[in-house]
């Protein structure tokens, strides 16, 4: 079984720790992941802001980078969800119908970081250890497109000496949106301010999800208000194990 | 009464300032969309078969559009056949000057409406009211906006940004200049401000002379107009005025009247989050003896055949306005209705104002679409499987095309292009992120919290994280150098290889394109019993008008476009392969006591009888409600009635709506029941009498047998006489147009008695 990482572009510039944790994670589980280094973008900004034409290119160029695998690994439901759906979309939209075979012919291959453990590891403890108190904030595309289910609370409830906490309204979007969190950047901030709101009052010291994106938003408010929360990747907790760090 | 039109052309980005600054329309729309999502909710998760009604009602939609000049012709025949006459409007001032010159043909200076989104659409109102009529509304939320002098801001509930006590302010100036004035000492108490709308409109229905309402659905296989609502209001311009004026879309046109038993489940649900809406009316042209002399239907494009060119936005014209999309958008939710700056807000008005305005796209239009964060709740929800995130995803498209084809240079397309050769070069990529790792070291920070633009939108409440530390190439490098994959091939898409595209060829996931058969699969059964119901007595229109019938268009000239879409290459729609229930699975004893628990539910009095016990039943609820006043229809059984009964009933002979008016109860048979949504339905037969006597009078008692009662609404379909004019009734009239908080009795009658009679 040969596993490729798809670090996603975001990870790759900002969030280096998700990306080396996804590693950390799957060699504990005693399984190589071998990463492409011409990888850059799946091609979700552009397909989703309406650069189709360049969106496309992107997309054809990631699968030609990942087809090799036999699975593709993503620390990021937006992206995977991207491939899964977006993908289609803009194939069947542009009637390139040869896209269209091989985005469906490829998209199977690839999984969201937590549907690999518990679909096709099997494993639900990954042997972390992380003494914190957490709260976990499902994001759109993980709820609605990828469909993560309660996967990631399995991961986090076999983590020893976590806590997890009970979000309210954790269903509702953060906000963030790609190109929504600038284009209309009142109404985004509107809804983070919500969502950082709903986690304080939750106690939780940690918020942890399946995108870094969506962290980046409500831990940026977090940051900006001074307010102690710390935002983590799934993989990062997952990759903790009491001894380091 | 001045009606006031959506006309701000701004951007939704610049028209959401003003709704997000304001606390207390965020604390009204955050309680009532709240509330309608857990109503929602609860009676969705009843049907077992929601995901296969959610199949059927998508596809019955698209094979509609893919036939839709067929279906226009047989509507025109058929209205045409029961005494309606059918006028075609290409657009929004074609549909009001044929309005405005009905009305006036037929003596009238003024009309009552029913909510209708179509009306809102061409601005209706405002047209009425530069051609010297006046449009009244006579829902309670829309009478709500227009004593306000406001505009709607939702599509089921146009007041929702209005809390009670901003209403009874409303009521109290406003009421007096137009009507019937507010009782002294209103209170704020949904109960109290339904009575007053009540009292208000009362006299406004029994005098009107044209109504004009909109449709939910229009059956073209027999020409039939349904219309579903709450309060009575609806029932009321339906069958009071002498002239009925019916203002529909085409996309609001369906097959037959199998595909009522997938959208009467579909919609009351999505809509009002309730198993069945209290009053649903169905009406074919015009019927002697029962409600209005004339009809007329003016069917609208208005946009609809531009976006029925677009083979991906087309699905939009699936969508039956229930706003389930609304009440779960988070977007919606901070921004309000006003936001979207037209009739059609949430997420269906961000990807259907831009569609049917495709040939005047402004900068509002142009905004749409990106007042979205993608979340994809609004595609959960909705009932006909709209898409709405592609569809957004492809109006951007659309979008950034037609800047391209203009060659319009914004910063933005420079952006998205730079990041594009970045992302393509695998080299500069690399480097680019070294680069930024560089200069993000030498600011010396992690974060930071304030930058120059485009990128100030987002530091102005969020730090901005930069890049720091060991980048992962790099940590791979030392910690893994064998597990990094350097491939050699050239890196565009064109290397994707053969074998995968065999490999899909052998899935074969898109070859399939069913055929269907429309007319032997959709009529299943449905037509069994009809041969014995007797035919309603349809007649031409009554009174001659002498409208000027050069304005509009011809059914040839507007057919014609839309022939020129579907007949060329358009897709058929794949029948699915999931089925819904069509029959239920209960014994007849279950059967009876779902109906009895899910009629009370909807705060109705249910008592159980024999036969041989009727009569007294009767007697013993009149004395209960303090009647001494009854109409009974004219062929209503009078071994049901006791001797003193006998005595004060009257049996109806066209008697006036004022007589009626004043007259205590009124006691009907049914034509079935339809026990999984606690529904009556009334078609005129044997009984039941025409629509006016179980409406005007205050107190309804429904005699309903046993064996009329069946567990699920298609079962139900087969049983009614289509053509005959009918009343679905769940419960007394109500309304939660304030605060989404249920009150019952607005206008048809305040208390329903079911007696559930057991033969012999």
């Amino acid at each position: 079984m040969k596993i490729g990482l798809m670090i996603t572009c975001i990870n790759d510039a900002l969030y280096a720790d998700t990306a080396i944790a996804v590693v950390k994670v799957l060699e504990r589980l005693g399984h190589n992941i071998y990463f492409p280094e011409q990888q850059s973008c799946c091609g979700q900004m552009h397909l989703n802001s309406g650069y189709r034409k360049e969106g496309i290119e992107l997309a054809k160029r990631s699968i030609a980078v990942f087809e090799e695998f036999d699975y593709v690994v993503s620390p990021s439901a937006s992206c995977v969800g991207t491939i899964r759906e977006v993908y289609h979309n803009a194939a069947v939209a542009t009637g390139d119908h040869r896209f269209e075979e091989v985005t469906t012919t490829f998209s199977p291959k690839v999984f969201e970081f937590s549907e690999f453990l518990i679909d096709i590891l099997e494993v639900e403890d990954v042997g972390a250890s992380f003494p914190h108190k957490v709260a976990y904030h499902p994001t759109c595309h993980s709820l609605r497109v990828t469909k993560a289910g309660d996967r990631p609370m399995r991961l986090l409830n076999a983590v020893r000496n976590l806590q997890l906490i009970e979000l309210e309204k954790s269903d509702s979007c953060c906000g963030f949106g790609g190109v929504f969190a600038l284009k209309n950047s009142d109404t985004s901030i509107a809804m983070g301010s919500d969502k950082f709101t709903s986690v304080k009052k939750s106690g939780a010291e940690v918020l942890c999800s399946l995108d870094n994106s969506c962290l980046t938003h409500i831990g940026g408010i977090a940051e900006k208000m001074n307010s102690g929360l710390r935002v983590m990747h799934l993989a990062e907790i997952l990759a903790q194990t009491g001894d380091q760090k | 009464m001045t009606s006031r039109t959506f006309d701000d052309p701004r951007p939704f980005q610049k028209q959401v300032i003003s709704a997000l600054a304001d606390s207390q329309l965020r604390a009204n729309l955050g309680h009532a969309t709240s509330t309608i999502r857990n109503k929602r909710a609860k009676v969705v998760a009843e049907l077992e078969d929601w995901e296969a009604l959610r199949d059927h009602g998508a596809y019955i939609k698209d094979l509609a559009q893919s036939i839709l000049p067929e279906l226009i012709r047989q509507v025109e025949v058929n209205v045409t056949a029961t005494g309606g006459k059918v006028h075609f409007a290409k657009d929004a001032a074609e549909a009001n000057q044929i309005a405005i010159a009905l009305t006036k043909s037929y003596g009238a200076k003024s009309v009552v409406k029913i909510k209708s989104m179509a009306t809102q659409e061409i601005e209706l109102n405002k047209a009425f009211e530069e051609a010297g009529l006046e449009a009244f509304e006579t829902d309670l939320a829309e009478l709500i906006v227009q004593l306000g002098d406001d505009l709607p801001s939702h599509i089921l509930v146009p007041a929702i940004h209005k809390n009670r006590s901003q209403i009874r302010e409303i009521f109290i100036e406003k009421m007096g200049r137009s009507g019937v004035p507010a009782p002294k000492g209103l209170t704020d108490s949904p109960k109290e401000l339904a009575a007053a709308a009540r009292n208000h409109l009362r006299a406004r229905f029994l005098e009107s002379k044209v109504a004009i309402s909109g449709g939910n659905f229009l059956v073209a296989e027999t020409g039939s107009i349904v219309i579903v609502e709450s309060e009575g209001n609806g029932r009321m311009c339906l069958t009071l005025p002498e002239t009925l004026i019916s203002v529909v879309g085409i996309d609001k046109i369906v097959p037959d009247w199998s595909s009522l038993e997938v959208f009467l489940q579909l919609l009351p649900r999505s809509s009002t989050g309730e198993r069945m809406n209290p009053y649903t009316s169905i009406f074919t042209g015009v019927t002697a003896g029962d409600g209005p002399k004339n009809f007329h239907l003016i069917l609208i494009d208005n946009g609809r055949t531009e976006a029925l060119q677009d083979p991906v936005g087309r699905e939009v014209l699936r969508c039956i306005r229930c706003s389930a999309c609304l009440n779960v958008c988070p977007v919606y939710e901070r921004a309000g209705g006003h936001s979207y700056g037209s009739t059609y807000p949430g997420p269906i008005g961000a990807v259907l104002v831009p569609q049917i305005r495709r040939g005047s796209i402004g900068k509002l239009e142009k905004s749409l679409p990106y007042a979205s964060s993608l979340c994809g709740a609004c595609y959960e929800v909705c009932p006909v499987k709209i898409d709405i995130p592609k569809l957004l995803v492809e109006l951007r498209s659309q979008n950034v095309d037609r800047a391209r084809d203009q060659g319009a240079l914004t910063g933005e397309k420079l952006l998205m292009e730079v990041v594009y050769a970045t992302f393509r070069s695998p080299r500069l990529f690399a480097s680019s992120l070294d680069i930024a790792r560089k200069g993000a070291s030498l600011i010396g920070k992690r974060k930071v919290n304030i930058a120059p633009p485009p990128l100030s939108a987002w530091t102005k409440a969020r730090s901005l994280p930069l890049p720091r530390g060991e980048s992962f190439r790099d940590w791979m490098r030392e910690n893994h150098p064998d597990h990094i994959v350097a491939s050699a091939k050239a890196m565009s898409g064109e290397s994707i290889t053969k074998s995968t595209t065999n490999g899909l060829r052998q899935l074969g996931r898109f070859g399939l394109h069913l055929q269907h058969d429309l007319a032997k699969k959709r009529l299943r059964g449905n037509s069994d019993g009809m041969a014995s119901f007797k035919v309603p007595n349809h007649q031409p229109i009554a009174t001659p008008y002498k409208a000027d019938l050069s304005i509009g268009q011809t059914i040839d000239e507007f057919v014609a476009p839309i022939k020129a879409i579907t007949s060329s290459g358009f897709t058929k729609p794949i029948e699915p392969t999931t089925s819904y229930r069509t029959k239920g699975g209960l014994s007849p004893h279950e059967i009876v006591d779902l109906f009895i628990d899910r009629t009370i539910d909807y705060k109705a009095t249910i008592t159980r009888c024999n036969e041989k016990e009727l009569a007294k039943t009767i007697q013993e609820l009149l004395s209960k409600n303090q009647s001494s006043s009854l109409v009974a229809p004219k062929d209503f059984n009078p071994y049901w009635l006791s001797d003193k009964v006998l005595k004060f009933v009257t049996f109806d002979d066209q008697i006036s709506h004022d007589r009626l008016d004043a007259i205590d109860s009124v006691v009907t048979t049914s034509a079935v029941a339809v026990a999984s949504s606690g529904t009556i339905i009334l078609d005129g037969g044997e009984g039941q009498g025409r629509r006016a006597i179980s409406l005007i009078v205050d107190h309804h008692i429904a005699v309903v047998f046993e064996d009329q009662i069946v567990e699920v609404l298609p079962e139900a379909i087969g049983r009614i006489n289509h053509r005959a004019p009918q009343t679905w009734i769940s419960g007394p009239s109500a309304t939660s147009d304030i605060e989404l908080e249920r009150v019952e009795g607005v206008h048809g009658p305040r208390k329903l008695d079911v007696i559930v009679v057991r033969r012999g």
